[in-house]
């Protein structure tokens, strides 16, 4: 386990990186930017057709941003993911069948991230050491019911 | 609850008060453990992922069946389009150039601009359409339409470099500048060749597009699938 003392470039970012949803938001804004990538059609075009074209590149560029916000701002994770994965799924019909899915799943599965993560957890144990742990409980509870 | 002891923690508390609201962090009154971090519960997270994964699901499914229409806008990168059978409504054609993003790994010694035919068409029925883009190595590959329902596509605008089939038109009128095209909703640049019909008919369609946009689909019997062959 890192200890706060060491204060690498390494454990700054690790140290950073515990204080918000980090794989959630980083996944959100990949997947917007995935589903731009597939789309790239000149803005000329895209204002020729008006809204219904611009729809296309107003939701993964929101995903993005979201993607983006829940990095910076983990505060207000919950609206954030919650309106990542509306317009996650949203982009199936207005932009490239969500970048052929691929990005629709990065959405919907970053916001997940996000929206399920909770600051302020126990360290992760390992199956065996809760097992050990649990062993350990009922041991002593049974002394104390024999007792 | 929980304790390791090899750890003497002197930083329990988060470092920054702004790391969501304290009310949904569950107040273990533990002995000092190790580094707290956030971490994603997994039972939180399927309470968004199951609603998610159903609605995903039924997406697929309705467009699937024809019942919701889907947008398209790809450009950049060549995809071919089959069809056994297109009719339209509302048909113009013009000569155009596209450009691509700077720097983009397609534009090879094209210098980034390809030339291209502009077709556009309001409303078009095709049957057994496929569409496939090389991704290197493999290919994917849309099919849809190959049963009874048909692909609908309206404000179909494809900017094409090559386009085969055979092709019936009703009155055509071929010439005109392709700033005044009326038929569909594109208008070319001034001075431009170009021809529109108010129907159009073909057969054994292929087409090799650079771009298409804001063609809202209807595509039932949608196929996804990552496939060697190309259409």
């Amino acid at each position: 386990m890192a200890d706060r003392t060491r204060r690498g470039p390494r454990g700054t970012f690790r140290a950073w990186r515990a204080r918000r949803p980090f794989w959630g938001g980083l996944l959100l804004a990949l997947g917007g930017g995935e589903i731009l990538l597939t789309e790239k059609a000149s803005l000329k075009v895209v204002m020729h057709i008006g809204m219904q074209g611009l729809a296309g590149y107003l939701l993964p560029g929101l995903m993005a941003l979201l993607g983006l916000l829940l990095l910076f701002n983990p505060a207000q994770r919950l609206f954030y993911s919650i309106t990542g994965v509306l317009l996650s799924l949203g982009t199936w019909l207005t932009s490239n069948l969500g970048g052929f899915f691929i990005g629709l799943l990065l959405g919907v599965v970053g916001s997940c991230l996000a929206f399920g993560w909770l600051p302020d957890q126990e360290p992760r144990t390992g199956r065996r050491k809760r097992r050990r742990r649990a062993r350990a409980l009922a041991a002593r509870e049974a002394e104390g019911t024999t007792a | 609850m929980a304790s390791s002891p090899d750890v003497s923690s002197t930083g329990n508390t988060p470092e920054n008060p702004g790391s969501g609201s304290p009310s949904e962090a569950p107040s273990s009154t533990a002995a000092p453990t190790g580094e707290r971090r956030g971490r994603v519960r997994a039972r939180r997270a399927a309470v968004m992922a199951v609603p998610a994964t159903i609605v995903a699901a039924g997406l697929a499914v309705l467009t699937a069946q024809g019942a919701l229409g889907v947008q398209f806008a790809i450009s950049g990168m060549p995809f071919t389009v089959t069809a056994d059978e297109l009719n339209g409504t509302g048909f113009e054609q013009f000569g155009g150039l596209d450009n691509m993003a700077d720097d983009s790994p397609n534009a090879g010694d094209t210098g980034g601009q390809v030339l291209v035919v502009t077709s556009a068409i309001k409303k078009a029925t095709l049957s057994k359409l496929c569409q496939s883009v090389d991704l290197g190595g493999t290919n994917l590959r849309i099919t849809a339409g190959n049963g009874a329902g048909k692909v609908t596509a309206s404000d179909l605008t494809t900017d094409s470099t090559e386009m085969s089939g055979d092709a019936a038109f009703n009155n055509i009128e071929i010439g005109n500048d392709a700033s005044t095209l009326t038929e569909a909703n594109a208008k070319g640049p001034k001075g431009v060749f170009s021809q529109q019909a108010d129907t159009v008919h073909i057969n054994h369609l292929r087409q090799t597009n650079y771009a298409t946009t804001a063609g809202v689909f209807k595509l039932p019997g949608l196929k996804l699938s990552f496939s060697d062959k190309a259409c």
